[in-house]
């Protein structure tokens, strides 16, 4: 009846041709909750040259991120801690072009060289709205999709960071548009940054001491990588002209420009570039984040899910965006109960997925903060621990009555609050101290601090089933404690306890909707469950 | 094995209990000419209720399935009297259900319908569907299952009761499905469809003789 093994996806490699093989799937760019063991830290500052309406104007683009310090050949390297960050003059005169407020993308090219072999790809990242400083420099700091690399042969693996386009839009921070036009900003690397736009050397090896890592500029043995290769060449600033999207508050998994092809040849195949994972909206599916299973399993399933959740001490509730969650189903088992009932027992694991990342896509709320002040901040619910899905069917002939409990350890980091439209630095590490908190109704053997939802399904006497089915979704309910914040503030200001005040507190309701599941791993997934490239079909819809 | 099945026949049977106690158990001479009118017949089929197939405790609901196929006048015992060529269980926006999410059943066809025994005071027919194989899929558990369905067809109404015995249906290969579904369990199914000359209301009927 199955095959051996669950069907691949179609592969998306082309070819280049030459002896390494380096693959790019994408990865979040909201700096990490944890950094690998034996992380290379990056932190350079580098001159450009921006076209701007007034003409070329120097600027600085500082570029952070963290690599492994050391790879195997066919080992994920995943750039994280990744930001972007471009300061353009106060004469390059923004403000009268762009009016008061701009959005910001950014696509960083960034050559990645292997012994005689280039790749490229793009480092694409968005800003939050940010004003326009009437005087002085204008600085946007970008974070989003970032490309994994994998290499089939060993040697150092250097990354060095060459053209960047700077998109500006116009916009309120409501999202509203007005009048002028967006604004393309080609960037190249100055005269002055020669020999420093190496990113990084990543020894790639057989094991460990195959090479040291080094981040240029102390990296002497850092092979220089041209920023660009014939097959690509030298990127036009007139030639960026993708504009900026106004409303669009999160990263997107722009393919790099550059041809990416070649043969996935085991261990000796051409230079290749696989492009990232961002199908974007499936025809005829509600628009939603891409919900890719890799290397799925027989029994891999994904799904949406989307809720409110109240924040009781400003009296008001939020919407967690649509989110995917990766879940490999557990095998069901029959149990009997020290009562004598028959329950079929079905526990599986999963994980939050966004930009390769186990957290939601970031959220905007608006709130009155202590009744009065017109609060928004942008957050994100981090995953810090396991996802369990834990499915207990009672079999009482002929019904049948299921509970289902999930059990997350989620923080809330809040990215970025406006109180009364200006700007609250909360820094780039607030969150609460420890994961959200729900009433435990098994604290024996589920202890810690995790959220707790549950979702309840029957069928009654050969009639359809009703409620949150395992597999069909449905709405997951419960109750949930934010913590208290920390690590909030910058410039030495302390905002801990006003977020704290202003948010931490028990008994937020929360009610969250899962959609139908993709089975991604069997022979032939149901019809309207998933899209041709096995992702969730159903988008879920909020609801109170 | 008589006495389930009797028990079979009251339960499916659509005349009265008073009416279904005073039939003989069985024919005192076993049918070898089996007269299907008409014949050959071009046959509908559509659910008269929920079709229910139940594993281990586990049960999958439809409420909408339907089907065609064929039935014919033929001679021998069991005999085969009709040929179910297609058959959907669940319907676009009104799938399958159960606890554990939406059910996927796709059958390979044809099932056969199989006469074995025939009450000519009630028109009654028993007999069972046979050739019956389908994969079923239940998120990431799937599971295939053949064997065949004990059933009654009533000509007064046009309904064929199926209400398999435990051990009819046998799970053949499973994946993912753990305990709940091993290979070797004995799922059974339940349901009843209504017949009808394909594009009329005209009931087919079954009748069973021994000249």
């Amino acid at each position: 009846m199955r095959g051996p093994g669950p069907t691949p996806r179609p592969s998306r490699v082309r070819a280049r041709g030459a002896t390494i093989a380096a693959f790019v799937a994408l990865a979040p760019l909201l700096p990490a909750a944890a950094v690998a063991v034996g992380t290379l830290k990056v932190d350079t500052a580098l001159p450009y040259v921006c076209t701007l309406p007034s003409g070329q104007q120097p600027a600085t683009v500082r570029i952070t991120a963290a690599f492994p310090d050391r790879a195997a050949p066919g080992e994920e390297i995943r750039p994280t801690d990744v930001t972007t960050t471009v300061e353009l003059p106060a004469s390059a005169g923004l403000t009268a072009s762009l009016g008061p407020t701009v959005r910001a993308e950014t696509r960083l090219t960034v050559d990645v060289a292997q012994n005689e072999q280039r790749a490229r790809a793009t480092w694409s990242g968005t800003a939050q709205p940010l004003d326009v400083p009437a005087e002085g420099a204008l600085v946007v700091t970008t974070t989003g999709d970032v490309p994994t690399l994998t290499t089939g042969t060993a040697g150092d693996l250097t990354l060095t960071a060459a053209d960047l386009a700077l998109d500006l839009a116009p916009g309120a921070a409501d999202g509203s548009s007005t009048t002028p036009a967006p604004l393309s900003v080609g960037c190249v690397p100055g005269q002055d940054a020669e020999g420093r736009t190496p990113l990084a050397t990543v020894p790639v090896g057989a094991g460990p001491g195959t090479g040291e890592p080094s981040a240029p500029p102390a990296s002497p043995s850092a092979p220089s990588a041209p920023p660009s290769s014939p097959s690509s060449g030298p990127s036009s600033p007139s030639g960026r002209t993708v504009p900026a999207r106004p409303g669009t508050a999160e990263g997107t998994g722009r393919a790099p420009e550059v041809p990416r092809a070649g043969q996935r040849a085991g261990g000796g195949g051409g230079l290749t570039v696989t492009e990232g994972d961002a199908p974007g909206t499936p025809e005829g599916r509600p628009a939603a984040p891409p919900c890719v299973t890799e290397n799925p399993t027989p029994t891999s399933l994904s799904a949406y899910i989307t809720g409110y959740s109240n924040v009781r001490k400003l009296n008001g509730a939020t919407v967690i965006p649509v989110s995917c969650v990766l879940i490999e189903q557990g095998q069901p088992e029959f149990v009997i109960q020290p009562d004598g009932s028959m329950h079929l027992l079905t526990p599986s694991v999963g994980n939050l997925s966004y930009q390769g990342r186990k957290q939601t896509p970031p959220f905007r709320a608006t709130f009155l903060t202590f009744g009065f002040a017109p609060t928004t901040a942008t957050m994100v619910l981090e995953q810090t621990g396991p996802l369990t899905v834990d499915s207990d069917v009672l079999l009482v002939f002929p019904d049948n009555l299921s509970e289902t409990y999930i059990r997350a350890r989620f923080v809330l980091r809040v990215l970025d609050v406006r109180v009364n439209g200006t700007r609250l630095d909360v820094g780039p590490d607030c969150r609460t101290e420890k994961p959200l908190t729900s009433p435990e109704p098994d604290p024996v053997k589920h202890p810690g601090d995790h959220l707790v939802l549950l979702g309840k399904g029957q069928l009654i006497n050969g009639t359809d089933a009703t409620g949150y089915l395992l597999t069909g979704g449905g709405p997951l309910t419960g109750e949930v404690s934010i913590p208290a914040f920390k690590g909030c503030g910058a410039g030495g200001e302390n905002l801990d306890r006003l977020l704290t005040a202003s948010i931490s507190g028990p008994g937020n309701h929360i009610r969250q909707i899962q959609g139908q599941t993709c089975a991604v791993g069997v022979d032939v997934p149901t019809e309207g469950q998933c899209t041709g490239d096995r992702q969730p079909y159903v988008v879920p819809k909020p609801e109170r | 094995m008589k006495k389930p099945i009797r028990n079979l026949a009251v339960v499916a049977g659509t005349a009265s209990a008073a009416f279904a106690l005073a039939v003989s158990p069985a024919s005192a001479v076993a049918s070898t000419v089996w007269t299907v009118s008409p014949s050959p017949a071009s046959i509908t089929a559509v659910n008269s209720g929920n079709i229910v197939l139940s594993v281990n405790g586990i049960a999958m609901t439809c409420t909408k399935s339907n089907g065609s196929g064929s039935g014919q006048s033929t001679t021998g015992n069991p005999a085969t009297v009709g040929t179910i060529n297609s058959i959907a269980f669940g319907a676009s926006g009104t799938p399958c259900t159960s606890v554990l999410g939406p059910v996927t059943a796709v059958p390979t066809t044809p099932w056969t319908i199989v006469a074995q025994d025939y009450t000519a005071s009630t028109g009654v027919t028993k007999g069972y569907v046979g050739n019956v194989d389908a994969t079923v899929t239940v998120g990431a558990c799937v599971f295939r299952v053949t064997g065949k369905a004990s059933s009654t067809y009533t000509n007064s109404t046009g309904a064929l009761a199926v209400n398999s015995v435990a051990g009819e249906l046998t799970v053949v290969s499973s994946s993912g499905c753990g305990s709940a579904v091993p290979v070797g369990a004995k799922p059974t199914f339940k349901g009843t469809y209504l017949f009808k000359v394909a594009g009329t209301t005209t009931i087919p009927t079954i009748v069973g003789s021994n000249p």
